[in-house]
């Protein structure tokens, strides 16, 4: 079975693999952009696959944190669909920023250039976030794995489940932001952060059930949670009728209508009446996503380019093949002698074991949660004192998204280092240090930066002919950074990276023109060269032309 | 939105939360019973609420969040924890509501955000909540709702 599913995987991964490498060589052109938001499958699919990361959290961590945990089986499965769902939704926003060598600059720290991430942008949030949640979410995963054979790390697992609740919620608020924050009238919600986490544990706990299925069980609160949330699901797409008189019949009957199918005991009880369900759930979420990311489209099949097609086939190619496999090499660890496969353990009837567990909870969490925020705390005062300001006001609201992910980190770290240590053996440690050595490594790349090269997708100035005039140069080369009037553009402040200058009369004037040619045609910091691309000539009228935009911005 | 409908979307909070953890309790019946209350607070937020508001987004989940505050109230174990949890998840609303309305100009509402997070913290530490304290809670939670 495993076999089987493994080479299908390999298959979609294969068919897909060609598409994938052709969106990292073209960038953002290889695909279909929506008119209105530039965004296209890349960003449909991280956010349908980061919400199927939240699965496993969910269903392992929260409940365990409730005190009602799930069979050990079911528990691992929903933990290794995690982080493979990670895997793959990491790829797809660096396939969306068309410009994958310069993906260290969301990294919200100072670099060796003086740079500092766009705190203001979501996308830097993104990254940290989804960064903290995968090693978080690998930290429990290994706790959980080896806790049947070293009591050691049994006591770390409900503590852990702590740190990661708010967490998974945390970071699919935060996807959430990357449309709440922006203009495009469709995406306008303060309710988003809701609609995303509900969507996310929809989706993901349809997955699950997928999963159990490959495995011939089932669980059968899970299946009630479904159902529930499809509920919701529908309560969210009224809202958003009435709202915005956005309504997809095809997102509605499969997320909403089908789900109810599991009422008919002839389908609920028939493996292959789950599956459909479970199926159909996953394609309504899917399409949810692509509608809500490209709202200009209305005719989503028509949308839909082979490379598109290409994009989702290699996601889940990525994905099955890396689960099948990791599944099949972790099986002797996965199934433990007392494998539970069915209803949760309810612990309700021993109320004095749970408080004695709480309290041992809180005991283990007092230190690492301290120093959790007392870190956090000099990051926040750090990040706020840095020059970022300059360039764009930096609110606190601006640096809370950033305060949980940075404080759990910190907390899971010191609560797990220790214990994980001891049980290592020499080997395991030594592989650990390596380890250690080559993320140091890319913490120092990050902190050097990389160089400013002309990439090779660049287009002749010759090409332009249709915009010889000064402002036309301006508008199909430097507006998309700094804006047709020569403010930022906002769009790109808001979901890009890194921030481009304001161009102020005062700073243009202490420059100076010879100055600015200079950068016009060598580039600076963050401001790529364009000599080829650029004449000197058309570089002084493009200073010229700042200039008059300086003083009309005055 | 003036004073009387936000106190009447106080009052239906309130209402639909008694319909809450009623026994015996299941997973359809509990799950079923928010999502009628949210439809409830759909219509009465589209109806009521001014759509030039930017607040409007988010007044159905808000009321909702008020709603699982006032019925863990009825809860009889684990009251403390879950009551943490419902305020948490009031919090949750309003502050990452407010963030996208500070990416539109719009103020956030910190004076909300605090009280409801130094709720949250106080609730915490309550090991034991009597049915006078529950009503003191009640009133803190309406005085947040009423005037910040």
């Amino acid at each position: 079975m495993y076999r089987i599913l493994v080479y299908i995987g390999a298959v979609l991964l294969l068919l897909g693999a060609s598409a994938f490498g052709l969106s990292l060589w073209d960038g953002p052109t290889a695909w279909h952009t929506d008119a209105r938001t530039f965004w296209g499958i890349p960003i449909s699919l991280f956010v349908l696959w980061i919400g199927l990361a939240h699965a496993g959290t969910l269903i392992s961590a929260i409940f365990l944190a409730l005190g009602y945990p799930l069979g050990r089986r079911t528990s691992m499965i929903a933990e290794l669909s995690t982080l493979c769902s990670l895997v793959v939704a990491a790829l797809f926003p660096l396939v969306h920023l068309g410009v994958i060598d310069n993906f260290y600059m969301v990294v919200p720290f100072l670099d060796a250039r003086g740079n500092f991430a766009n705190l203001r942008s979501p996308l830097v949030w993104d990254f940290c976030c989804i960064a903290v949640y995968g090693v978080v979410s690998l930290l429990f995963f290994i706790n959980h794995l080896f806790s049947e054979k070293k009591p050691a790390l049994k006591k770390l697992i409900r503590p852990m489940a702590w740190l990661l609740f708010p967490l998974v919620l945390w970071v699919h608020t935060i996807v959430s932001l990357d449309f709440a924050v922006t203009f495009v009238p469709e995406w306008r919600g303060a309710y988003f952060p809701l609609y995303f986490i509900a969507g996310a544990i929809y989706s993901g706990l349809a997955l699950v059930i997928i999963l159990l299925t490959a495995e011939h069980c089932r669980v059968r609160v899970l299946e009630k949670l479904m159902l529930s949330l499809s509920w919701f699901m529908a309560a969210f797409w009224f809202w958003e009728f009435l709202l915005k008189g956005m309504f997809s019949f095809e997102v509605f009957f499969l997320g909403a209508v089908v789900p109810q199918f599991m009422w008919l005991r002839v389908i609920r009880e028939n493996t292959f009446g789950r599956l459909l369900v479970a199926f159909s759930i996953l394609v309504s979420l899917g399409l949810e996503r692509y509608i809500l990311v490209t709202p200009s489209e209305y005719d989503v099949a028509n949308a839909f380019g082979w490379l598109d097609l290409g994009l989702v086939a290699f996601s889940m190619g990525l994905f099955v093949l890396l689960f099948f496999v990791l599944r099949a090499k972790l099986s002797a660890l996965l199934e433990g002698d007392d494998v539970v496969m069915g209803e949760i353990v309810l612990q309700e009837d021993d109320p004095a074991k749970m408080e004695v567990s709480e309290s041992n909870v809180f005991s283990a969490l007092r230190l690492p949660l301290l120093l959790g925020v007392l870190v956090t705390l000099v990051y926040v005062t750090w990040a706020v004192s840095c020059d970022s300001g300059v360039l764009v006001s930096l609110s606190v609201a601006n640096i809370v998204p950033l305060c949980l992910p940075l404080l759990v980190l910190v907390a899971s770290i010191v609560l797990c280092a220790r214990p994980l240590w001891s049980i290592l053996g020499n080997r395991i440690r030594f592989v650990a240090i390596v380890l250690a050595g080559i993320l140091g490594v890319f913490v120092g790349a990050f902190w050097a930066g990389g160089g400013s090269d002309t990439t090779s997708a660049v287009v002749s100035v010759q090409e332009l002919a249709s915009a010889k005039s000064i402002e036309g140069i301006w508008a199909s080369r430097c507006a998309s950074c700094h804006g047709n009037d020569g403010k930022f553009n906002e769009k790109f402040v808001r979901e890009f990276y890194p921030l481009p200058q304001k161009l102020s009369l005062e700073r243009l004037d202490s420059l100076g023109a010879d100055s600015l040619v200079h950068v016009i045609l060598n580039g600076r910091i963050n401001m790529n060269p364009y000599r080829g691309r650029v004449t000197e000539d058309e570089a002084r009228g493009l200073v010229h032309y700042m200039r008059l935009l300086a003083g009309e911005n005055q | 939105m003036d004073a009387i409908l936000n106190a009447l979307s106080c009052l239906m909070a309130l209402g639909t939360s008694m319909f809450l953890w009623r026994r015996p309790t299941s997973v359809y019946k509990e799950t079923g019973v928010m999502v009628l209350s949210l439809c409830v607070f759909v219509l009465f937020s589209y109806f009521t609420v001014d759509s030039s508001e930017a607040t409007l987004e988010y007044m159905p989940f808000r009321m909702l969040a008020l709603c699982l505050c006032f019925s863990t109230t009825s809860l009889t174990s684990h009251k403390s924890r879950y009551m943490v949890l419902a305020l948490v998840l009031w919090l949750w609303v309003e502050f990452f509501g407010g963030l996208t309305f500070v990416y539109r100009g719009l103020e956030m509402p910190w004076t909300r955000v605090v009280a409801i997070g130094s709720g949250a913290v106080g609730a915490a530490f309550l090991s034991h909540i009597s049915r006078e304290m529950e009503f003191m809670l009640m009133v803190y939670w309406i005085a947040i709702w009423m005037f910040f």
